[in-house]
């Protein structure tokens, strides 16, 4: 029973990890049509970031930084690069930003070199929280905390605010919100800065746990497709609701069958296509489109 | 009019699809030329072994160039060409493949994983080319999986386990033990070696938990051992994926419930994992601080290796520097680098360099030499940038930990 309720509570702070990732993805995708493989270099980005700003100013100043680093360089990728590919076929923006990540990542490789590097966890969080008949890890959950706080966050802007208003009604019909005269353009660009702001605050925080090597990045953005996929495209409460899940499915597989781990994600993804193809939480108008 | 997508949804799995079998090779050009050496050198750049990879390039490229400043190979100048295998099976033999009908290399040497290096060797066995195996130490490697052209000096798992087992066996032959292991040939040989030893003696086996080459979270495994709450908790992992697994397992508090066994670790491993690695006990083929004391060879590899690098060199370096010296004096003795001929000469032929005599076994090509069972100091006890990292419990020497030759499963080619 300890074992179980273990492995619940590990599942859900897995799935919030999860969850940070796939929302920059989803709310990306959701308002410009842009399927962003350069979503996992935002977050080596993001991780690299916080890595030198801590070592020379501390852990918070290095979450601090991370997000902001990586907003500046989404705006400039979005300004410069990618403002072309919103909305084109899938194959060129795979191809743009699939280059993109590469490119990142090798610049990583050239400035930090291929080693493996970890911001050691501030000594105050190394300790494990009591919760009655075990005991967890406390940075493991400040971060889910945290995710939590940054999710309630992301939610306020896309509910109550004119900007959030434009990405909701772009999901549903970007060509109507642009033929009402909505300043579409301007929305994107804050949009996409704001998920790779995300990913790259996630990199930041989830340094003292994940160490981080040049393709980190990696690593994270396929779990994440997954999640995005289960949950239902650009929908926020998709991701969210997607990544417990794909946290859960994992945490339980291991218990019982841990080399089932990584293909149950997988299977689940199958199953949601084959029941649900929009995603548990997906709109449907996203598929007639 | 606003181009409109038609399937969204089908463009972004197609998309999650693309991302799930991205994967390259970036193999190093070096053209073949007649008046020269050939030698390919096949270690992840990247993915959880590249820290691994990269430290065994950096001896193999000291390697060639003191060969090279010294006359080469019977003269001939040796070249290298480089690939990146990151870790994976089918990366390492397309590399190799290109190193060796691309290139012209006659020998293949390198490899951080017992997975790629299983698949190189049948490769040059096909191709009939020399495989000098560095960084591999599952069993499979010179046992269940053998071949004729293939010759691994690097400790396997059944000697790691059978020297961790004679030092520790009075500490850990009873109790409970946990297990996470990675889960490929590498992470089963070194489980089944070590369950071999310490069960029989009253070890109690209560989870066997394996997870793939390259998690990164393995907080559902530590969550469950620290439910089960074990004596002795084993992570067979390596590389960074170690570094993550230990560090992770400390902030669920199990370095200070357990008693915490690596059974194979390196200097970067280490480091890694900062404090975490305290008491912790493992194995090491060789350690640069103990061999430099009582072998010449050892010192002078370990000093140029930090004249040129400001780092010390990690077991895995050292594996693969003298592979390439053993490669030479082979060469030299069968004047020819025709592995017909050559192959006779590495079964019987001894060397005295960086840890004592040493040959690899007939029988199975696998090298007799030294283990080292190892303890991890507190980070603030370890000099030399980290690099001191550990004590040495004890020195095993090869013949009394090998595998019996009854005991094998090996079954050599005839050529």
């Amino acid at each position: 029973m300890v074992a179980l309720s273990q492995a619940l509570l590990n599942g859900l702070v897995l799935g919030l990890i999860y969850v940070a990732i796939a929302v920059g993805l989803t709310i990306v995708f959701g308002t410009l049509r842009l399927v962003n493989f350069a979503h996992g270099a935002f977050y080596a980005i993001g991780a690299y970031v916080g890595l030198v700003v801590a070592q020379q100013a501390g852990l918070w100043w290095g979450f601090l930084a991370a997000p902001i680093a990586v907003a500046l360089f989404a705006v400039v990728l979005d300004r410069v690069l990618l403002r072309p590919f919103y909305g084109k076929d899938a194959t060129s923006q795979i191809l743009v930003t699939f280059g993109i990540a590469l490119i990142v990542e090798e610049t990583l490789r050239l400035i930090f070199g291929s080693t493996t590097q970890q911001y050691p966890m501030p000594a105050a969080l190394t300790t494990s929280v009591s919760l009655g008949a075990f005991v967890y890890p406390a940075y493991r959950l400040l971060f889910a905390g945290f995710v939590i706080v940054m999710l309630v966050l992301v939610w306020l802007f896309i509910e109550r605010t004119d900007y959030g208003l434009i990405v909701r009604a772009g999901v549903r019909d970007r060509t109507m919100v642009q033929l009402l005269g909505g300043n579409i353009r301007q929305a994107s660009t804050i949009v996409f800065a704001l998920g790779a702001a995300i990913a790259g605050l996630v990199g930041a925080a989830a340094s003292p746990i994940y160490s981080i090597a040049p393709g980190t990045g990696f690593a994270f953005l396929v779990p994440s497709f997954v999640v995005v996929v289960v949950g239902g495209l650009g929908s926020f409460w998709g991701a969210v609701l997607g990544g417990i899940l794909i946290g859960e499915l994992q945490s339980l597989t291991t218990l019982v069958f841990a080399p089932g781990a990584n293909v149950i994600i997988y299977l689940c993804m199958a199953l949601v296509l084959l029941l649900r193809p929009q995603g548990l939480l997906g709109e449907s108008e996203v598929i007639r489109q | 009019m606003t181009h409109v997508p038609s399937t969204s949804r089908g463009r972004f799995i197609g998309g999650a699809a693309a991302a799930s079998a991205a994967a390259f090779g970036f193999p190093g050009i070096l053209s073949a030329q007649s008046k020269q050496i050939v030698i390919g050198l096949n270690v992840p750049q990247s993915g959880p072994y590249s820290d691994q990879g990269l430290d065994q390039l950096r001896a193999y490229n000291l390697a060639i160039d003191q060969v090279n400043k010294s006359g080469g190979i019977m003269g001939l100048q040796v070249k290298a060409s480089v690939g990146d295998d990151q870790t994976k099976a089918d990366v390492a033999v397309q590399n190799a493949q290109n190193m060796i009908d691309r290139d012209g290399a006659v020998m293949i040497t390198g490899g951080s994983s017992t997975g790629t290096a299983v698949a190189v060797s049948g490769l040059c066995q096909r191709k009939g080319s020399l495989f000098m195996a560095t960084l591999t130490h599952g069993d499979d490697t010179t046992n269940q999986a053998c071949h004729k052209h293939t010759f691994r000096r690097y400790n396997d798992a059944y000697m790691s386990s059978q020297a961790l087992a004679r030092t520790l066996i009075s500490k850990y032959g009873t109790g409970t033990w946990f297990h996470i292991t990675a889960d490929y040939s590498w992470g089963w040989s070194v489980h089944d070696n070590l369950a071999a030893v310490v069960n029989p003696k009253g070890a109690k086996e209560i989870a066997y938990v394996k997870l793939k080459l390259g998690t990164t979270d393995f907080s559902a495994a530590l969550s469950q051992a620290q439910a089960a709450k074990p004596d002795v908790l084993v992570l067979t992992e390596f590389g960074a994926d170690m570094v993550n697994c230990l560090n992770q397992a400390a902030t669920f508090g199990l370095t200070k419930s357990c008693k915490i066994l690596v059974p194979l670790v390196d200097e970067y491993m280490a480091k890694g994992t900062k404090d975490n690695f305290t008491n912790v006990v493992s194995t090491a083929p060789f350690y640069w601080q103990y061999h430099e004391k009582s072998y010449n060879e050892a010192k002078t590899f370990v000093r140029a290796f930090y004249d040129r690098y400001k780092t010390y060199p990690s077991n895995g370096a050292e594996c693969a520097y003298v592979n390439i010296l053993v490669y030479k004096k082979a060469v030299e003795r069968a004047q020819s680098t025709d592995p017909a001929k050559l192959i006779p000469i590495l079964e019987t032929m001894q060397w005295n360099l960086t840890k004592g005599p040493e040959h690899f076994r007939k029988e199975d090509h696998q090298g007799v030499n030294s283990v080292l069972v190892v303890e991890g100091l507190p980070e603030a006890d370890r000099g030399e940038g980290g690099f001191a990292y550990a004590k040495v419990l004890e020195e095993h020497n090869g013949p009394g930990v090998m595998a019996p030759l009854d005991g094998l499963v090996c079954k050599m080619e005839t050529a």
